[in-house]
């Protein structure tokens, strides 16, 4: 039995692993149900406290959802909640004109913002596309973080539309929410090109398999710990990564050390 | 606190397109339980789905008379063409240590209610002999499960890998209407808050212990339900007791 996974079964939370979780959402939504959907500061911090979530950064679904409230959504919450929680600068390719205005006001909200979040099988249009160009640009000119959906075979951000914004923006440090889900080796040899792009767990540990071969591949550098909270839930998670049959060491790097050097300079 | 696990949600054997992580026997079925401390389960063979149910029911007598901490699960087929389902299949399954069955009547290409088991759905209910159904692959749909519901509404049905979303929009008007209807917890624990949302509401009572293995993680389910916010003895019913009541209850 692994020293964590002793440590885990016992306290539900490691003293020396803290645990970033780089893709969380934030609100409700309207196709599902959600226990802890709504924001309350105070049910928040006992959720993050209890599974030892040092941080938890996030993009409201209200955000991604509705121009209309746009990353108003993000910056309410983030400000309840400091210690424990960024946001993502959602980003809707459909309203270019929200886009520029949030561009032009990232600098405004450095407290609460650490990137870009980009959500393109459902905003239907690839994440290449030139109406992200103004964000791409500044999150590759300050190393910001950008958070991608990804899904294998998908026209607008699998592995192939990755792979051109990857070579684009050197600078911007880019995360494959889940992976690219199911094209395992597509998301491996992303990794193995790009430096800046990283495997992103959500989804991916929904089933034994994925994450042993993106190991096997390229070991652990280069993957960060994320569960879409609050879709899933963060014990679960974390149970499915240490019942993966990794080492500690390989542990540590995604729960916490791989966010906290992407995180550096940013929080 | 260290809970006694009884899984109700695992299969033996190799799926024909790969599973990584699978197992073909009993004994490394029970090497992998005891790596995660889970003392009994329930079990299927996978080939009653993907081939012959007649064989694969076999294959899985035949496996699980080897270990003590494993009980079986066959698939029915409707009475009608008498493949299974016989004069003497009570008989047989307490002969043979089964003490549930399971159908994939979408898969397996039946309809699954009154018109083709009315007689054996009522013995069955009667009996309280649990009906094991899955979300997880294709058996039925949620309009297919409500009707069968309506139908047999004593009928003792455990819905196990309930869906990767959250899924109590479907589930919990069941569980409000029908006394024995369970949920596996293995998609449960994935949902966050879903477990405690649910006990909150219903009672640990109507959830049992599941881990979905070989599909899913079985740390996965054993790390969220050991931390889950509820008590103690709400852990305890889920983890084990509530599978041993609803057996002992059953009448082979």
């Amino acid at each position: 039995m692994s020293d964590l996974w002793k440590e885990f079964l016992e306290k539900g939370k490691s003293e020396g692993c803290p645990v970033y979780d780089m893709h969380g959402h934030m609100g409700s939504y309207s196709r599902i149900y959600f226990p802890f959907g709504d924001f309350d500061p105070d049910i928040m911090k006992h959720r993050l406290d209890r599974t030892g979530i040092k941080m938890l950064v996030f993009c409201s679904h209200w955000t991604l959802f509705s121009p209309d409230i746009g990353n108003k959504a993000n910056i309410v919450v983030v400000r309840k909640l400091p210690d424990r929680l960024r946001a993502y600068c959602g980003l809707n390719p459909n309203y270019p004109e929200i886009i520029e205005k949030d561009v032009e006001e990232f600098e405004k909200y450095r407290d609460v913002f650490v990137g870009f979040k980009l959500l393109a099988d459902y905003h239907r249009k690839p994440i290449s596309d030139d109406a992200y160009k103004p964000a791409w640009k500044y999150a590759d000119k300050n190393g910001l973080i950008v958070l991608l959906h990804t899904w294998g075979s998908s026209p607008f951000n699998g592995p192939e539309q990755v792979r051109i914004v990857a070579e684009r923006y050197p600078g911007a440090k880019i995360l494959m929410g889940h992976s690219c889900h199911g094209e395992w080796d597509k998301t491996i040899k992303l990794i193995k090109d790009f430096p800046n792009v990283y495997a992103e767990l959500c989804a991916v540990v929904d089933d034994r398999g994925g994450l042993e071969q993106i190991i096997d591949a390229v070991g652990s550098s280069q993957i960060v710990f994320g569960t879409d909270w609050p879709w899933f839930n963060h014990h679960y998670y974390i149970g499915a990564v240490l019942d993966s049959g990794i080492s500690d060491e390989d542990a540590h790097n995604i729960f916490h050390r791989n966010a906290e050097k992407l995180l550096a300079a940013l929080v | 606190m260290k809970l006694k696990f009884f899984d109700a949600n695992v299969f033996i054997g190799r799926p024909h397109n790969g599973q990584f992580g699978s197992v073909s026997t009993s004994e490394q079925l029970v090497q992998e339980m005891d790596k995660q401390g889970i003392s009994k389960a329930i079990v299927w063979h996978i080939f009653q789905y993907e081939g012959s149910i007649v064989e694969g029911n076999r294959m899985l007598t035949e496996e699980i008379s080897k270990s003590e901490r494993l009980y079986g699960c066959w698939t029915i087929l409707p009475p009608q063409t008498q493949e299974i389902i016989k004069d003497d299949f009570f008989k047989k399954m307490k002969e043979n240590k089964i003490v549930c069955v399971n159908a994939f009547p979408e898969w397996h290409r039946f309809v699954l209610d009154n018109v083709a088991f009315e007689h054996f759905l009522v013995e069955l209910s009667e009996r309280k002999i649990p009906l094991f159904l899955t979300m997880g692959r294709t058996c039925i749909t949620w309009e297919g499960l409500y009707r069968l519901m309506k139908e047999f509404p004593l009928l003792t049905c455990v819905l196990c890998d309930i869906g990767i979303w959250g899924v109590d929009r479907y589930t919990w008007p069941l569980l409000e209407k029908f006394e024995n209807f369970y949920l596996e917890s293995s998609q449960l624990s994935l949902e966050e808050g879903g477990i405690e949302a649910t006990v909150r509401r219903f009672g640990s009572e109507r959830i049992v212990f599941g881990t979905g293995f070989p599909v899913q993680y079985q740390k996965a389910a054993i790390l969220q339900l050991t931390h889950a916010d509820i008590s103690d003895r709400d852990k305890e019913n889920i983890a084990s007791k509530n599978l041993e009541r609803i057996l002992q209850k059953e009448q082979l």
